[in-house]
């Protein structure tokens, strides 16, 4: 049995490492996303190609180095320059302007949301806004009470604007399997097309360098079918029943949020449906019972840096907290 | 000692990052380590490495001069260099090393999200670091076109020397732009300004476009000098001339140039419009047509020459790879939305790395094998040399060529560990056994030299028959560096074996001999026509006294005691007093040319005009991002008393200029009495533009917005200048109250320039601020 578990334990990994836990730019899952990848493979067939004319080059003059009786080229000979002048100046304007060209004025286009111009079907049809904060990312959804925290829904198959803000530094929005990065500027709101294929999990991260915890500052997208995601919109934008946790407002109000009850500062992430994400603290913990346990006895042996605090709690404190916490779908 | 230490830094976060969720180093030290790897590799060791090392030992030999045009200037340079950098390390020992990236952006960097002195070892150890940087530059640019071998016109410049005359501009030009920031960043952290801050009418990006603007230029910087390095090796390795000369020349300043334009594309994921974005990927399209031209120059010269394959040739070749696969990485940052997706990912890290450890660190390697012989008299160990190139070139490849990959699989630049499951994991390893491989190789080169030191073969002058005059003379060369004023016709003079046949009958015959050491040929800019022969100053224990002060002056800032920092300002000045107490007192006539003081003043004013220029931008830029300028409760600057105190200070250059010609034809009276007159207005012009100052100061402060910040910087500026300058001609004063030598009127002439540029400056300062008014 033991060696059965060593075998099935690394697939069973490699399985849920398979689903919608990577990130990566070659795996496009919008048009987005796949224009780039496929302008990068022909970048990459070109440069392999200018680079081995390099390499065949030096490696020819490494076959003949010293054999006497090759002719030499004489200082100034017209052979030589047109080499210089046609593969070092003609050359690359050719493929730089072809590049530029479909690069910046087309291409462009399909990452970028679509202007005011642009034909109805194409503008986006739901609007979100993303917060970045050291070190999670805040999620709003216009219009509605939803507030989340770095798991975000959107619905498949659909143009998302997403409006991206930040509470203290700069910081960088990338899913790189829907679309580029475009970072969060304290002075301007930018923003950003997102559009998925199907309905799956994608994953991201905080590109730009935001202090201790840049390295745990992950994000999921659903792509929900958009039936599903009315569901989870609605469901989301409840707030919790009246029943609060006089616990959890004393320990944790002051910074969380969950709607409903006296705990609303808008310091960490609102937690008014904590229960039903799969992960903690941006991605560096699954959501699981014992995990959060761990997170709330000491959330800085986990993260260290993290803005939450160890606050003194029994451990019946923590129990009760957690089971409290994941009643919270 | 800067390498080593940068080395270990990379070394101690790759294994950081060999495996997933590793935590041999916590983020608080990692995050300190990336920023000093960045900080060291660049500041304190290729930049020093290449202008500090190569350039001053190289260029005086390569151009036929004896040394560099301002010796003790140099000494103060490589002084304040290895103090800054001993600075910077102490805030790393201390704990609090800079620790916000090297391209340190607010707000994380403000005080707010960074309390500690990390930013200001960071800041003030930069403004420290970048003044060795420009004296160096100046020294070079002054060298090149003051003190070549008569004959060696501005075609016949080695290629070498035109590439570090192309990163000495650059440098020039480009530290301003990053100075102004340090400054900026200084006082909103400890002065309570609002450069930085939306808020308060600043901008963040504020601080991006002057990094960058000195960043990407900075890169060029770093190149263009091994550029150099290989337009010598490969010459001299295949025994023919560079094909396209005049375009590899041209090409090489002109990556420089069009690297001033730009910057923005490190910026592409800022949100700026793509319409903006567009024009700057255009330019860096443009800058890969000279790299392009060099790279088939020096291709086809290897090709077509009957090329010698030893470890110098070897780390060219491999820097030509690296070089081309770094370039067209480069290239593909010109697609917009492809930058946008891989910027700040290890993609990006790939890339510059084969640019900046394989095309600018490999011929660094390649010309200390090179010159070894040269500057030791011995030759260094063939089969090791070969072995150390193959174990670099191999394990620099391990180490930074899956980072193409792991960067298009997701991950992130500046992350101090990463999840297991991305698919990352085993490229880690691989770049962390390359980078161990990397160490292996570079600790045989230095083994090599080391023992070839002591036990290498006599080299004799010209072992590789090299082209240029460096091997016209013995190895090691004597003090003296060249015994005749060596006669040059070619850019490769030393193959010109006419012209050394007759190097060596004048020295028999004793013409074109010079006293041993201290006698110098002067030339003309462009053609080298000789012009006159100065006396070169002796050693001097000033340059080091001074650095001393000035580090004194730094290290108390860091901790905000700036009464004491006056202080030791104070004594930085008295230090430069007593520098200058000791001077020639010869009375030869003046020379029909400029001397090379009044090119130095030149430079130093390029520089400064590049500095107003960064605050000017600045003052418009802050103006564009606020509706209200000045914002509500602050008034419009009044015009009257400053046009016309303006109009006072542009008219006290003329006396200046006046004086130096009375001095020039021997009234020295008369030139006392001019220049006594020009101190007399500008020091009422200070006086009154001090109480305005202090007036405005009741109105409004620079803690009130960003427009008291930039405005009050802009004006305070250009009084510090106009400060110095009457400390200048108090002391002109007192020199001329001996007489005049020509050392004075030297002097007297690069102040009147100075002056010139001071009424130049104050216009331009002037005129910004009260542009709200005009």
């Amino acid at each position: 049995l033991p060696r059965a578990r060593l075998v099935t334990l690394p697939i069973a990994a490699l399985a849920l490492a398979g689903c919608g836990s990577k990130q990566d730019a070659l795996d496009a899952h919008s048009k987005a996303a796949r224009g780039i990848s496929s302008l990068w493979w022909s970048m990459l067939a070109g440069s392999s190609l200018a680079l081995s004319i390099v390499a065949l080059v030096l490696l020819l003059a490494w076959v003949r180095r010293r054999k006497p009786g090759v002719p030499g080229v004489r200082d100034g000979d017209r052979a030589a320059w047109g080499v210089v002048v046609g593969l070092g100046l003609v050359v690359p304007i050719v493929v730089l302007s072809a590049l530029f060209l479909f690069a910046n004025i087309f291409l462009v286009r399909d990452t970028t949301l679509p202007t005011a111009s642009a034909a109805a079907a194409d503008r986006p049809t739901l609007t979100i806004r993303v917060i970045g904060h050291q070190f999670w990312w805040e999620v709003r959804y216009p219009g509605t009470r939803a507030v989340t925290a770095n798991e975000i829904h959107i619905p498949a198959r659909t143009n998302v604007q997403v409006l991206l803000y930040t509470r203290d530094v700069i910081h960088s929005f990338w899913v790189p399997e829907l679309n580029k990065k475009v970072d969060l500027i304290p002075e301007q709101t930018n923003r950003l097309l997102l559009y998925a294929d199907k309905p799956g999990r994608y994953r991201g991260q905080c590109a730009e360098f935001c202090g201790l915890q840049h390295a745990h500052m992950g994000m999921y997208v659903y792509a929900d079918p958009p039936a599903t995601f009315k569901q989870w919109l609605a469901r989301e934008s409840q707030p919790a029943p009246r029943a609060g946790s006089q616990l959890f407002v004393d320990k944790c109000g002051s910074c969380h949020t969950i709607r409903g009850t006296a705990a609303s500062t808008h310091v960490g992430p609102d937690l008014t449906h904590v229960g039903s994400r799969s992960s903690l603290a941006a991605l560096t913990i699954p959501n699981s019972t014992e995990r959060m346990r761990e997170w709330i006895r000491d959330p800085q042996r986990l993260k260290p840096g993290s803005l939450m605090p160890a606050v003194e709690l029994t451990g019946t404190q923590v129990r009760r907290l957690v089971a409290y916490l994941e009643a919270r779908k | 000692v800067f390498f080593a230490a940068g080395g270990i830094e990379a070394l101690l976060m790759r294994t950081q990052l060999a495996v997933p969720n590793n935590n041999v180093l916590g983020p608080n030290t990692y995050d300190q380590l990336f920023t000093m790897h960045g900080l060291t590799m660049i500041f304190w060791f290729i930049i020093p490495m290449t202008t500090g090392a190569f350039g001053n030992y190289l260029i005086p030999l390569m151009i036929g001069a004896r040394d560099m045009a301002f010796p003790r200037m140099n000494a103060l340079s490589f002084w304040i260099f290895a103090a800054s950098g001993i600075f910077v390390y102490a805030g790393l020992f201390l704990g609090s090393g800079p620790n916000a990236g090297w391209f340190d952006y607010v707000p994380l960097a403000n005080r707010l999200y960074d309390p500690g002195r990390n930013i200001e070892f960071y800041s003030l150890g930069l403004l420290f670091n970048s003044i060795a940087s420009t004296l160096t530059a100046a020294n070079f640019i002054v060298t090149i076109f003051k003190f070549r071998a008569p004959g060696m016109s501005f075609n016949r410049i080695p290629l070498f020397c035109f590439a570090f005359l192309a990163a000495s501009f650059g440098l020039l030009f480009a530290l301003p732009s990053l100075s102004v920031d340090l400054i900026y960043l200084f006082l909103d952290r400890n002065v309570g300004t609002w450069f930085f801050t939306p808020a308060h009418g600043g901008s963040t990006l504020l601080w991006q476009h002057l990094f960058w603007f000195f960043g990407h230029p900075e890169v060029y910087i770093l190149i263009v000098p091994a550029f150099g390095i290989a337009t010598e090796i490969i010459p001299a390795f295949t025994q023919r001339k560079m094909i396209a000369f005049p375009l590899v020349a041209v090409a090489e300043l002109l990556v420089v140039f069009v690297g001033f334009g730009v910057w923005a594309h490190h910026m592409f994921a800022d949100g700026i419009p793509t319409t903006t974005l567009v024009f700057f990927a255009g330019a860096t399209a443009m800058v890969v047509i000279p790299s392009t031209i060099q790279v088939w120059a020096w291709c086809s010269t290897i090709f077509t020459g009957l090329p010698r394959f030893k470890t110098p040739l070897l780390f060219i070749v491999g820097f030509i790879l690296f070089f081309v696969t770094g370039g067209l990485t480069g290239v593909m940052f010109i697609a917009i939305p492809f930058t946008q997706q891989v910027t700040d990912t290890y993609f990006v890290v790939a890339h510059f790395h084969y640019i900046i450890f394989g095309a600018a660190v490999f011929p660094i390697f390649g010309g200390m094998y090179y010159w070894f012989p040269k500057v030791t008299g011995r030759m260094y160990f063939e089969r090791p040399g070969q072995i150390s190139f193959w174990l670099i070139f191999v394990g620099t490849n391990l180490l930074f060529f899956p980072m193409h990959i792991v960067g298009l699989l997701g991950m992130p630049r500046r992350v101090y560990t990463y999840p297991g499951g991305m698919g990352w994991t085993a490229y880690n390893v691989a770049e962390t056994v390359g980078g161990f491989l990397t160490l292996a190789g570079i600790l045989v080169l230095f083994g090599n030299l080391v023992v070839s030191y002591r036990r290498g073969a006599p080299a004799g002058p010209d072992p590789w028959h090299g082209p240029t005059l460096e091997w016209s003379i013995p190895s090691p060369p004597p003090e003296f560096n060249f015994a005749v004023i060596p006669k040059v016709t070619s850019a490769y003079p030393n193959w010109d074996e006419a012209d050394r046949a007759e190097d060596a009958r004048r020295l028999a015959a004793g013409e074109g001999v010079l006293d041993l050491g201290h006698e110098q040929m002067q030339s003309t800019p462009v053609d080298a026509y000789p012009d006159e022969v100065v006396r070169m100053p002796h050693s001097s224990p000033w340059p080091i006294v001074l650095a001393l002060c000035l580090s004194g002056m730094f290290a108390v800032l860091t901790i905000e005691k700036y009464g004491v920092a006056s202080v030791f300002a104070v004594l930085v000045g008295l230090s430069l007093l007593a520098w200058h107490a000791d001077e020639p007192r010869t009375l030869e006539p003046p020379a029909r040319g400029r001397p090379a003081a009044t090119w130095g003043m030149a430079t130093f004013i390029a520089a400064e005009a590049a500095l107003f220029a960064m605050m000017v931008g600045t003052y418009f830029y802050l103006r564009f991002k606020n509706l209200h300028w000045p914002p509500p409760g602050i008034p419009e600057p009044k015009l009257l008393v400053p046009l016309v105190l303006l109009g006072v200070l542009l008219a006290s250059a003329v006396p200046m200029q006046l004086a130096y010609r009375a001095a020039r034809v021997g009234q020295v009276a008369r030139a006392r009495l001019l220049v006594l007159a020009a101190l007399i207005v500008q020091a009422g012009y200070f006086a009154m533009e001090v109480s305005l100052y202090r007036d405005d100061l009741h109105r409004f402060t620079p803690q009130s917005h960003a427009y008291g910040s930039i405005y009050y910087v802009l004006l305070g500026a250009a009084h510090a200048h106009v400060a110095i300058g009457l400390l200048l001609n108090g002391w002109l004063l007192t020199k001329l109250a001996g007489g005049s030598t020509r050392y004075r009127l030297n002097a007297l002439q690069a102040i009147a320039l100075y002056w010139v540029a001071v009424g130049v400056i104050t216009i331009v300062a002037t005129l910004t601020v009260l542009s709200p008014a005009l």
